[in-house]
């Protein structure tokens, strides 16, 4: 006797509880967004910076450029030999002219001009090919 | 007779739980290990430069903020006390002034003054270079 026709529903049902998934996701989200937004990306001026007190003082082969950076006329130049340029663009312009390069440079910053000044001039010696730049605090220079 | 409906329902469910622990757990880690990171770094306005290489790691970084404060890990020191902190640093490096990687990471307005006597302190330790952080610009 069949009690039944035995007939077996079979629900085969696929289940993927997707809200906490999203919610882990948008959190995420959330969070690298928020993140994101206040870091700033920071990169090195230069790696071979050099911290020479003797700058001008060194009996050398090779003589490397040197600029000073100090006031003037209630603002900032860099002293190139002879010449006094007032902007970074300028300072970079007269350095892709040099041909020593591989020398180096010596940036001597007086106490009196703010950081800003002095890490413009160290780049314009870095993107006119400077092989070597050195820092020089140009007060301690004897 | 029909007693019962068998009826079998073959549910394949996934276990979202554990995923999201861990997904929690990757997450406070990574939270962490980041804010251990930034402790050396103060909230510094720097140079806006486009920078000549990309940041390394370094041994001891020393921030000057706007009022020309040194200010290491969090504390401010005097010269004369980040002098002392540099010289036991090289000791512990067997007094070899390359093994030690200075970054200098100074505030774009702090007057130059602060910084030179930072990197005239660090000549007098035979500390001869020195890696200045820019940040980029937008």
């Amino acid at each position: 006797m069949k009690l039944s026709s035995h007939k077996v529903g079979r629900d085969t049902r696929l289940e993927l509880p997707m809200a906490s998934m999203i919610d882990v996701v948008f959190l995420l989200l959330i969070f690298f967004m928020t993140t994101s937004a206040f870091v700033k990306t920071e990169r090195e001026l230069d790696s071979g910076i050099r911290v020479q007190r003797e700058a001008g003082n060194r009996p050398s082969d090779f003589e490397p450029t040197i600029i000073d950076v100090v006031p003037s006329d209630g603002g900032y130049v860099y002293r190139l030999g002879g010449r006094e340029l007032r902007s970074q663009a300028e300072l970079e312009r007269v350095l892709r002219g040099l041909e020593n390069q591989a020398d180096g440079a010596f940036v001597r910053v007086s106490d009196a001009v703010p950081f800003d000044v002095a890490a413009a001039a160290i780049q314009a010696c870095r993107t006119a090919r400077f092989l070597q730049v050195s820092y020089v605090p140009l007060d301690a220079t004897p | 007779m029909r007693l019962s409906k068998r009826r079998r329902v073959t549910s394949i469910g996934m276990n979202m739980t554990p995923m999201i622990d861990v997904v929690f757990q990757l997450l406070i880690f990574f939270m962490t290990v980041s804010q251990v990171s930034e402790v050396n770094r103060e909230r510094l306005e720097l140079p806006r430069q486009p920078g000549a290489e990309d940041q390394r790691p370094a041994v001891l970084t020393i921030n000057v903020n706007q009022r020309g404060e040194l200010i290491i890990g969090g504390i401010v020191y005097e010269l004369s006390e980040l002098v002392a902190l540099v010289a036991d640093e090289l000791v512990r490096l067997g007094d070899d002034p390359s093994r030690l990687t200075v970054v200098l990471r100074a505030d774009r307005r702090v007057s130059s003054e602060f910084v030179n006597r930072t990197v005239a302190a660090l000549a007098q330790l035979d500390i001869r270079k020195v890696r200045i952080p820019v940040q980029v610009p937008d």
